[in-house]
């Protein structure tokens, strides 16, 4: 009796012990500096872009390509219901659980071992959304003892990591007036900061802070010139100067959406958002360099003030929307380290700019053909036009003199996130090859109505493919190697220590190429179409990959004689995990 | 007869929480779900079915989305909290009431999804859960058919409404009656291709902000919610808030003026 009781005792005694330590792990959550560390750490992925940086590379090197045969799927979810559409999350581990989002604006924590869901929250969306390119969320974010993510109703919903209980839901902005939101957010020094979706409907691209505990607002940066921004509740700086670069009243309407959101480099501390396009397409309306839409803007996390920004196309005329994602480096080149930034912009340029002062350092092609501009001028840093490819003003007629451009409007490169290896010292860029007829027609601003004022259709410029995935050297601009993909590539793009990269396909397959040589070293067939980013991550001793399958997003949506080519593709929505099993 | 005795109790000691089951008093309405129940909302607590609560409702439901309910425990004296009870609905549960300055009386409208009781349990001071109840017949499907509110494409633009009345605080105990309705879906999650978006919580504040009652409201509480209390008012008091949310993070915030009488002023 004695000795059962003592054995209770201490039985109880390891209980408690046990269950306050993992109760205060899994209570407490990422820090600040867990964030920070993010791309060194292996035993999760705790930000979107595998680091603040976003280079989506992991230091893990058990899988190579001698080893990627072995790589087999551990187990795979459904998200369920009738909701099949995109599928663009990067998926979030921390202790053991996955969050990933999913389309229609869904949040599911995930036992990353398992495969069993722990908990999920569907957004109830109202009628009237208007997303313009599909309903899909491209992840969420965690800090503390929270989840965030936005949703297509223009809301930032922050819940407990652990129960999937809400904590705090804040408007961002009016899903009325066309604004929607589909990146997933970046958590800075306690702040959560989000851009916002709408460029298409005559909205202001905003970039927004809030304090990530409440949620209230401590700043806001509107990225047109002549909107002002505030600070705790008051106006703050406006944004360059009033008329500067647009004329009378269109700034108020002039687009710019920050849909994509952004990154942070935490050596300069500085945030990079890339800006869309103006508003409306029709560039005649609004002579000028149209600041600072299609750009990159380097903003200070602590006030939102802006400290620099890079113009990819002053004056668009095509649609070449600058959201795409700005990635920090160390660029070595003649014996120097430069603090770098790459982008692969929309237009078709391959830019990197030395990232403590904007100044452009290269800029080169990453795709075949571009009409457009003749080259980026490294002097100026602005592009040679070629005049006669920009789509005539429609005067009064129905429509305008229309061109055939390259890139399409889709982007050389669209939202789908690129990949920087220290290791291989490349960048591997999901591209496509088309272009478009494109033609301006006239247009008047309504709220919460297209405002676009023009018409196009995107074609092919190849008979076998249009996806590229490419290799590119950032000291020299030299594209190193290149895979070819049918259809358009509209997945996220990972790379790893053990010399892989690996990228999904519209037709089923996640891929895994040698970092080098482009070799493609295996595959999976998904079963629906792959456009989200896969991650990597180590567990118990194994390296594991995850990867959302679920074929939409604007292809199938805008993708003109494209469309027909991925017509047949199956819907679906589901998340995959695989490993490499311990010998 | 002794040894016989032990065996009990030591039977009675290793069932634990049934003990008190075991002993209850046999369900008046001879429920199939309370066997189920009892353990689930009540754990090992005492129980006693007591004539004091009362449920009014109808004897046959008009319509299965939206049955009037008065509970009414006021015969008790003091209540801490009352539980409303639909025991064959999918979601049991209807609402959890504490009425904390307030009397035990709680009214709304529930779905039901086929004929069921519908019990009112009120917890006295002393731990004591005094359950009334009555049967209400319906036909199927209150809680599985769409909300009427959808059929407006501007509902999202009016969720969170509030609509309220207060009455002059009346009798010895100066209770003021408030009525209020929020609009809400309140969909419980079984509507395919409709996730679960409820009011989860609600309480009426006095103008000093403490509360006067709370409910925890759940799954079976018809869309755009009506809700009937009593509640006890400072004599100074010049208007109630009620502040809410929602299982989404919607926020619920209003105030609802009490109505002036002579002498009221201190």
């Amino acid at each position: 009796m004695k000795r059962l009781f003592r054995t209770c005792l201490l039985a109880s005694a390891m209980a408690v012990g046990l269950g306050l330590s993992t109760a205060a792990g899994a209570a407490e959550g990422p820090s600040n500096d867990d964030l920070l560390n993010d791309a060194k750490s292996t035993g999760d992925v705790l930000t979107y872009g595998m680091g603040l940086q976003a280079q989506r590379f992991s230091p893990l090197d058990k899988l190579t390509p001698e080893t990627i045969k072995g790589l087999v799927p551990v187990w795979s979810f459904s998200f369920g219901g009738e909701k099949q559409r995109g599928q663009e999350a990067q998926p979030i581990i921390h202790d053991g659980t996955i969050y990933v989002t999913g389309s229609y604006s869904r949040l599911y924590a995930v036992d990353a071992k398992t495969g069993h869901k722990k908990w999920q929250y569907d957004h109830r969306l109202p009628e009237g959304i208007m997303p313009c390119c599909d309903v899909v969320n491209r992840g969420a974010a965690i800090y503390k003892d929270k989840v965030y993510f936005a949703t297509l109703d223009a809301r930032l919903v922050a819940l407990n990591k652990d129960t999937g209980k809400v904590v705090w839901s804040k408007k961002i902005a009016d899903y009325q007036a066309g604004f929607s939101a589909t990146a997933a957010p970046l958590i800075v020094d306690g702040k959560i900061i989000t851009g916002n979706s709408g460029g298409e409907f005559g909205v202001v691209g905003m970039v927004e802070a809030r304090d990530a505990e409440t949620g209230e607002l401590v700043w806001t940066r509107p990225t047109v010139e002549g909107n002002m921004g505030t600070l705790n509740g008051k106006d703050s700086t406006m944004t360059g100067k009033l008329n500067a670069s647009w004329p009378g009243d269109l700034y108020k309407t002039g687009g710019g959406a920050t849909w994509l959101g952004g990154t942070y480099d935490p050596e300069t501390k500085t945030l990079f958002f890339g800006t869309g396009n103006p508003a409306p397409w029709n560039s005649h309306l609004r002579p000028g360099d149209n600041l600072y839409t299609s750009s990159t803007l380097a903003i200070d996390p602590a006030n939102g003030e802006i400290k620099w920004h890079y113009q990819t196309t002053p004056h668009d005329g095509w649609d070449f929307d600058g959201v795409n994602e700005f990635v920090s480096f160390d660029l070595k080149k003649d014996g120097q380290v430069i603090k770098a930034g790459a982008k692969a912009d929309r237009n078709g340029f391959f830019y990197v700019l030395d990232r403590t002062n904007g100044k452009l350092l290269n800029a080169s092609p990453f795709v075949t053909k571009i009409t457009w501009a003749k080259e980026i001028d490294l002097k100026t840093g602005r592009p040679v036009y070629n005049d006669d490819n920009r789509p005539g003003a429609p005067e009064a007629a129905e429509k305008g003199k229309s061109v055939f451009a390259a890139p399409a409007f889709l982007g050389a490169k669209n939202w789908m996130p690129m990949a920087y290896s220290p290791a291989t010292e490349l960048f591997y860029v999901p591209a496509n090859e088309w272009g478009m007829d494109i033609w301006n027609e006239p247009i008047t601003y309504k709220k919460g109505a297209a405002y676009l004022g023009a018409g196009f259709t995107i074609k092919p410029l190849y008979n076998d493919y249009i996806g590229a995935l490419r290799a590119i050297d950032p000291k020299t601009g030299k594209i190193v190697w290149e895979y070819k993909n049918p259809a358009p590539l509209w997945g996220g793009v990972l790379t790893t220590a053990g010399n892989l990269v690996f990228t999904g396909t519209p037709e089923g397959a996640l891929k895994a190429f040698d970092a080098k040589t482009g070799k493609e070293v295996w595959h999976f067939n998904t079963g629906s179409g792959v456009v989200g980013s896969p991650v990597t991550w180590e567990q118990d001793g194994e390296q594991y990959v995850a990867v959302v399958s679920g074929w939409g997003g604007a292809v199938p949506l805008w993708g003109g004689d494209v469309a027909k080519l991925v017509k047949d593709i199956n819907q679906g929505g589901s998340l995959w995990v695989f490993k490499l099993p311990k010998a | 007869m002794p040894r016989l005795l032990i065996a009990a109790s030591i039977m009675a000691a290793l069932a634990g929480p049934t003990l008190a089951a075991q002993a209850d008093p046999p369900d008046p309405l001879a429920s199939v779900m309370w066997d189920a129940l009892r353990p689930e909302l009540f754990g090992s607590a005492p129980i006693t079915f007591d004539d004091r609560v009362t449920v009014t409702a109808p004897a046959n439901a008009e319509d299965a989305t939206a049955v009037p309910v008065l509970a009414d425990a006021s015969a008790l004296g003091r209540v801490e909290e009352m539980v409303l009870i639909s025991d064959l609905n999918p979601f049991p549960v209807v609402l959890r009431y504490h009425p904390v300055a307030a009397k035990p009386v709680v009214g709304t409208r529930i779905r039901v999804q086929q004929a069921t009781p519908v019990r009112a349990a009120a917890r006295t001071p002393d731990g004591v859960w005094h359950i009334g109840g009555r049967l209400v017949d319906a036909a199927g499907g209150g809680c599985t058919a769409p909300p009427v509110t959808y059929a407006a494409r501007d509902w999202a633009d009016h969720v969170g409404e509030v609509q309220a009345r207060a009455w002059p605080p009346s009798g010895d105990d100066k209770t003021a009656r408030v009525r209020f309705r929020v609009r809400h879906p309140m969909d419980n999650g079984l509507i395919a291709g409709i996730p679960a978006y409820f009011i989860e919580t609600l309480s009426l504040r006095d103008s000093n902000g403490t509360d006067l009652a709370r409910i925890d409201v759940l799954e079976p509480v018809s869309e755009n919610p009506v809700f009937t209390l009593d509640v006890t008012p400072a004599a100074a008091s010049r208007a109630l808030t009620l502040v809410g949310r929602d299982t989404q993070g919607g926020e619920i915030a209003a105030t609802i003026p009490l109505p002036w009488t002579q002498g009221a002023l201190p």
